[in-house]
């Protein structure tokens, strides 16, 4: 085993591009690519590789929520996964939509999920291969699951409202201009139609970017104990909701704090910043003090 | 440019995607060469783009043609790149006044209308620093034009 990984609280939820490339036409494992480029994996993925987007097959944009378990359900059947497969994600940015589409599996209780350490980034600076093959999967069968798991690992407003009230541990991921209200939107990126600037009162800034080298892999478990447990005092046990802007970069810390520090009680809202921002009569909190 | 446009207005949205993934291919041809003369480089990062995006305009004094080409980071979205080839094929020998009066809505025929909407800053993005750079030279030109006056 990657020798990273081993001091991590679940070792076996990475994967690197060593293991992959030879595990590539294994029958119990699926691998999915999920991006914020919408064309990139058209422009070559690992072989074998499907697409899901989290937009367009996880999302129920009619209501802005996720797809039902009768959805999902079918979702999988047509990527031909089971409820036995091992579904490893892997993306561009770091791995942020890739950790937003194994939360999203984990709503749905699939629980054999991992990710690629380093996403497509690495893989292609390792030269490993890349296929512009048209992947058909032959359908499987995907029972309905019985329920969505938002119960545990997904806040809404109300619960991040309650969280706040009670000063039990919110964390803001998102970068610190956004949580000092100076911007609404990450740098580089569009604003996405929020009226006002701050963090929900309360949450600590700890951006998502501090759990991440450089070259998008995660930060050893040592350092990141130091980043959450010692810097920002969380014990495994606490109550914690992250958010962001939409809550993808929020699902990245989520992952961090489940799989790699083995904390027990995380939550990801989703609604994150562009439905706490807009909503009437949300109390905010401005500056560098969580306040 | 009309001709790229009503090919792809004919596709279907899966098949603009190929070729859209096609073009993005030839994105990198679109950079300036080594001892290419221009009359005007523009090179920055803005907040709409995911990485450094060079502009480099040179104008035919006698037939007034634009001559583009640009440079793209290496974190440049693929959508960004496709547009890129695309304008620079398209325009290519289009007077300045041309590229700065070129209407904005054959976009949506080119990427299609579920792109525009989710990357609506990104499909925009090429088409309006090259007519930034377009407006630009025009200034220039009338600038110029008063001092020889």
């Amino acid at each position: 085993m990657n020798a990273k990984f081993s001091a991590y609280a679940d070792p076996e939820v990475l994967v690197d591009g060593a293991w992959l490339q030879v595990h590539l036409d294994d029958p119990g494992i699926r691998i999915v690519e999920s991006n914020e480029d919408v064309l990139l994996y058209q422009t070559g993925h690992i072989p074998g590789a499907i697409h899901i987007d989290w937009r367009g097959d996880l999302q129920d944009n009619t209501e802005r929520d996720y797809v039902s378990p009768e959805g999902f359900a079918s979702l999988c059947a047509r990527s031909g996964i089971t409820p036995e497969t091992t579904v490893i994600f892997y993306g561009d940015k770091s791995n942020w939509w890739a950790a937003y589409a194994l939360w999203a599996f984990r709503l749905f209780g699939h629980r054999n999920v991992k990710l690629l350490d380093g996403g497509s980034a690495k893989w292609k600076s390792e030269g490993r291969p890349l296929s512009r093959e048209k992947v058909k999967p032959v359908p499987s069968v995907y029972p309905v699951p019985a329920r969505r798991h938002d119960d545990e690992i997904r806040a809404f407003f109300d619960d991040t409202l309650a969280q706040a009230r009670a000063r039990r541990p919110l964390i803001d991921v998102r970068s610190p201009g956004e949580y000092r209200g100076e911007i609404t939107h990450m740098p580089e990126y569009p604003q996405e139609g929020v009226l006002r600037g701050g963090h929900v009162p309360g949450a600590r800034s700890v951006p998502w970017k501090m759990a991440a080298n450089d070259d998008g892999t995660f930060k050893s478990a040592e350092e990141l104990k130091r980043i959450y447990s010692e810097n920002l005092g969380l014990n495994p046990t606490d109550e914690i909701i992250a958010y962001c802007r939409i809550g993808e970069r929020s699902s990245h810390t989520w992952f961090v704090l489940t799989y790699l520090l083995g904390y027990s009680h995380v939550r990801n809202y989703d609604g994150s910043w562009t439905e706490w921002g807009n909503r009437v009569r949300a109390p905010i909190a401005k500056g560098d003090e969580p306040g | 440019m009309a001709e790229i446009v009503d090919l792809f207005d004919a596709l279907p949205d899966d098949e603009k995607r190929e070729s859209l993934i096609l073009y993005s291919d030839q994105a990198a041809a679109c950079a300036p060469r080594q001892g290419e003369p221009f009359d005007l480089e523009d090179v920055r990062k803005d907040e709409e783009c995911t990485d450094t995006v060079g502009v480099y305009l040179r104008v035919d004094p006698d037939t007034r043609q634009s001559h583009f080409r640009i440079s793209l980071g290496p974190h440049v979205q693929t959508l960004t790149r496709a547009m890129t080839a695309i304008l620079c094929k398209g325009l290519s020998g289009s007077t300045p006044e041309v590229v700065l009066d070129i209407p904005q809505d054959f976009v949506p025929r080119l990427v299609g209308g579920q792109l525009v909407r989710i990357r609506s800053q990104t499909v925009y993005y090429i088409l309006t620093r090259m007519k930034g750079a377009a407006k630009v030279w025009l200034g220039r030109e009338r600038q110029q034009a008063v001092v020889s006056a």
